[in-house]
């Protein structure tokens, strides 16, 4: 059936917006099966729920909405909801009002604010890579097709300079046609057990935190480059204060919070510029509970992130297992990134 | 300016022995001078962009100059001792020249290391923060612990003639050759005993820091590096030892006929100068020997990666470098001019050997530092390609100009001949 205006554009399939909206309840779940397997009240679920569309479509207030529920969900929820913030009040477009924000019993308060607070003080003490886990990554090869969506992700993420790729996929082509193999090898930086760039540096400015992860602190290294040298898996990168400008509007105007440190705008003659960069496994992301953008992204889910001094954890098991095996093993750099053959 | 005084006559008139030689010389470091300064200026404004060092190649000429003055020192310091710690009979003459050879290389050793930076604002970090495990951290230590022994040493050597020139001197210039003896201005036989006492104290001390800390340790920083195999070898900083040896006599033997001709006006000593030649054949064998076996053992080993690494040395686009300068200039063609007596004993002759192995060693320090990062450390990873830009170059030569200025006006006002001959 074609729309009701005849707006048909040639070589588009003429369906109905009805048509959509069937496919979109047809797919949606029953809400009261989903919420009957939580412990919190399926009505005040299904109420509150119903309540946020009509606040979504306009036809209820967000002041309006919070007076009707705060006092059913503190009841309900007790701690969990005090202590969570409103995130209705985040932006300057904000759907509640501030009166109506200050006598609501939940926590009010930016995310970005909470957040902040939140990041690094996880354990008490120590700061960033202070925590219990040992970070590993196992990649799995037979699941790698190398498309470099990680090499892309990781560009995006820690907002890398022009010839700085704190991860890159090796590829090769052996054989001739038509019997020809590729073999893809994803490489970050391996944050080796007994690190080679570590033992070389003159000022410990790369040194080995306490969840495995290799830090460099830019604001200690020298740019003297012996690490490179040392590295047997070309893990790292020379910052030589290249920027894509050309490329992009204010490439530099934000840069990535490598190792929990916020270093704001990419200037010349600050650091990083001038210093070795590497893989940090992202470091920042990790504090707040993600993985790091290559393992999030990647699309055959050939990547994996975890703890691998936790027995029960997915890496432990994958790192265990007869497929598993390390960058030059003979090197006696212990490698926390497996791979799967 | 001869001057009379009781018991002890010398002439002390150091400086060019022609005043348009003076004038050339120094337009000449000038002209290096200002084009150094152009460079160095784009090297601080456009930082290490400026340079065709990459991630794959992070290490070039600034690195292989570092070591090449590094060596020249190291050489020529243990050049000194042959007279100051071993008093081989004869050598005495060429004690402060290689001394102060010595410390001029250290301090071009060092701007290299410096403009290599790529934080140069940090020099000074490494005596803050260091690391046990990291050769460099020792190597920063011992080149200041070094500098320490060689300046020490050449007050000692010096103290007693500086003494005499101010002496007879007045005025400012009397002033600033008492304060360079550090106020110890006696001339009598005991000082002199006293110095050369302390002197071969100071001179002990540093062999074994030159030869196992400063230049073995330059190499070890090298050989430690697993990931390179080319560089991972115990003969390694043996051989860094003897091209050492090899380009610091034949530095000395250049300044020793240079300085002796142009500022002293005197004529060469044939003995002094065949004996260093002959030092000079047994230091070509040795390194080349040594070169021969540390090429032989990985090639028979069959490790593709060394294999490699050779045919890019031998075969691959700078292997000009390989068979012109390092076998050329460094081995081949000083040896055919030390092979005659007659030769030995040339001085023209001896300075042009002594200039070739100065500039093959140069090849030999480049082709240590760069063939061993154009093989990728991972199949799958790019191979690497490195000349240096003009900025690198025109630095490299301004700082070697520098070097060439502090030695020159150190040779115009310093007592480098001792005074009254061999009398020494």
């Amino acid at each position: 059936m074609s729309s009701a205006d005849g707006e048909t554009l040639p070589g588009v399939p003429s369906v109905g917006r009805d048509e959509f909206d069937a496919m979109v309840d047809a797919e949606t779940t029953d809400p009261r099966e989903e919420l009957a397997d939580v412990d919190a009240d399926t009505d005040l679920g299904i109420e509150m729920a119903e309540d946020a569309k009509r606040v979504a479509r306009g036809d209820l207030s967000g002041d309006e909405y919070w007076a009707k529920h705060d006092a059913a969900a503190a009841a309900e929820f007790g701690d969990d909801y005090r202590e969570t913030p409103n995130p209705a009040v985040d932006a300057g477009d904000q759907t509640v009002s501030t009166e109506a924000a200050e006598s609501m019993q939940c926590t009010v308060g930016s995310m970005d604010t909470v957040a902040a607070e939140s990041v690094g003080t996880g354990d008490g003490e120590g700061g960033i890579g202070a925590g219990d886990e040992k970070w590993g990554m196992v990649i799995d090869l037979q699941k790698c097709v190398g498309c470099d969506s990680c090499t892309v992700a990781c560009k995006a993420e820690n907002r890398t300079p022009p010839g700085v790729s704190y991860n890159v996929v090796m590829e090769e082509e052996h054989g001739e046609f038509p019997n020809t193999t590729r073999t893809n090898v994803p490489k970050p930086c391996m944050q080796c057990e007994n690190p080679p760039c570590v033992q070389v540096c003159p000022v410990s400015a790369t040194y080995k935190m306490d969840d495995g992860v290799v830090n460099i602190d830019y604001d200690r290294c020298i740019g003297c480059r012996y690490c490179m040298i040392a590295c047997p898996y070309g893990a790292r990168y020379f910052d030589f204060g290249e920027n894509y400008d050309d490329e992009v509007d204010e490439a530099g105007e934000i840069t990535s919070p490598e190792y929990g440190v916020d270093r704001g705008k990419r200037e010349e003659n600050k650091s990083p510029i001038g210093n070795v960069r590497k893989c940090s496994f992202c470091t920042h992301r990790l504090e707040r509970g993600e993985e790091p953008a290559c393992v999030e992204t990647c699309v055959g889910d050939a990547r994996n992130m975890g703890d691998l001094d936790d027995p029960d954890s997915e890496v432990a098991a994958m790192a265990d297992s007869s497929r598993a095996f390390q960058l030059k093993e003979d090197e006696g750099t212990d490698p926390n990134v497996y791979y799967l053959k | 300016m001869a001057t009379e005084s009781s018991g002890f006559e010398f002439e002390f008139d150091p400086g060019f022995e022609s005043d348009r030689l003076r004038i050339a010389w120094y337009a000449f470091i000038g002209v290096l001078l200002a084009g150094g300064a152009v460079a160095a200026y784009i090297r601080l404004t456009e930082g290490m962009a400026s340079t065709n060092l990459t991630s794959i190649v992070p290490w070039g000429s600034w690195v292989a100059f570092y070591i090449y003055f590094v060596g020249l020192s190291a050489g020529a310091f243990l050049v000194s001792t042959m007279a100051n710690v071993f008093e081989i009979e004869g050598m005495h003459r060429i004690d402060r020249d290689a001394l102060f050879a010595a410390i001029i290389s250290m301090v071009v050793a060092l701007l290299f290391v410096w403009i290599d930076l790529g934080r140069m604002d940090r020099m000074y970090f490494p005596f803050i923060w260091r690391q046990l495990t990291s050769a460099l951290s020792w190597e920063v230590h011992a080149y200041v612990a070094y500098i320490g022994i060689l300046v020490t040493e050449l007050y000692f050597s010096m103290r007693i003639d500086l003494a005499r020139v101010a002496e007879r001197a007045s005025g400012l210039r009397e002033r600033f050759y008492t304060v360079l003896t550090l106020g110890r201005d006696d001339t009598g036989e005991a000082s002199q005993a006293f110095d050369r006492r302390w002197l071969k104290r100071a001179g002990i001390l540093g062999i074994p820091l030159a030869i196992f800390t400063v230049h073995g340790g330059t190499g070890v920083l090298f050989a430690v590096s697993k990931a390179r195999p080319y560089w991972n070898s115990g003969l390694f900083p043996v051989i860094f030892v003897i091209s050492a040896l090899l380009s610091g006599t034949a530095l000395v033997m250049m300044i020793y006929v240079l300085r002796t001709k142009l500022f002293d006006g005197d004529s060469v000593d044939p003995e002094l100068l065949d004996r260093l030649a002959q030092l000079l054949i047994g230091f070509i064998i040795i390194d080349a020997a040594l070169t021969a076996i540390e090429a032989f053992i990985p090639l028979a080993s069959l490790h593709p990666h060394e294999i490699e690494t050779w045919q890019v040395i031998m075969y691959g686009p700078m292997s000009w470098s390989f068979w012109w300068f390092m076998v050329g200039l460094s081995w081949v063609f000083p040896m055919v001019l030390l092979s005659k007596k007659s030769w030995r004993r040339t001085p023209s002759v001896m300075v042009l050997a002594g200039l070739s192995v100065v500039i093959g060693i140069i090849a030999v320090r480049f082709n240590i530092v760069i063939p061993a990062q154009i093989l990728p450390v991972m199949e799958g990873l790019p191979h690497g390609s490195y000349f240096p830009t003009l900025v690198e170059w025109g630095s490299s030569i301004g700082i070697m100009a520098v070097g060439l200025l502090l030695y020159t006006l150190g040779a115009e006002t310093l007592p480098l001949t001792p005074l009254g001959g061999d009398h020494e």
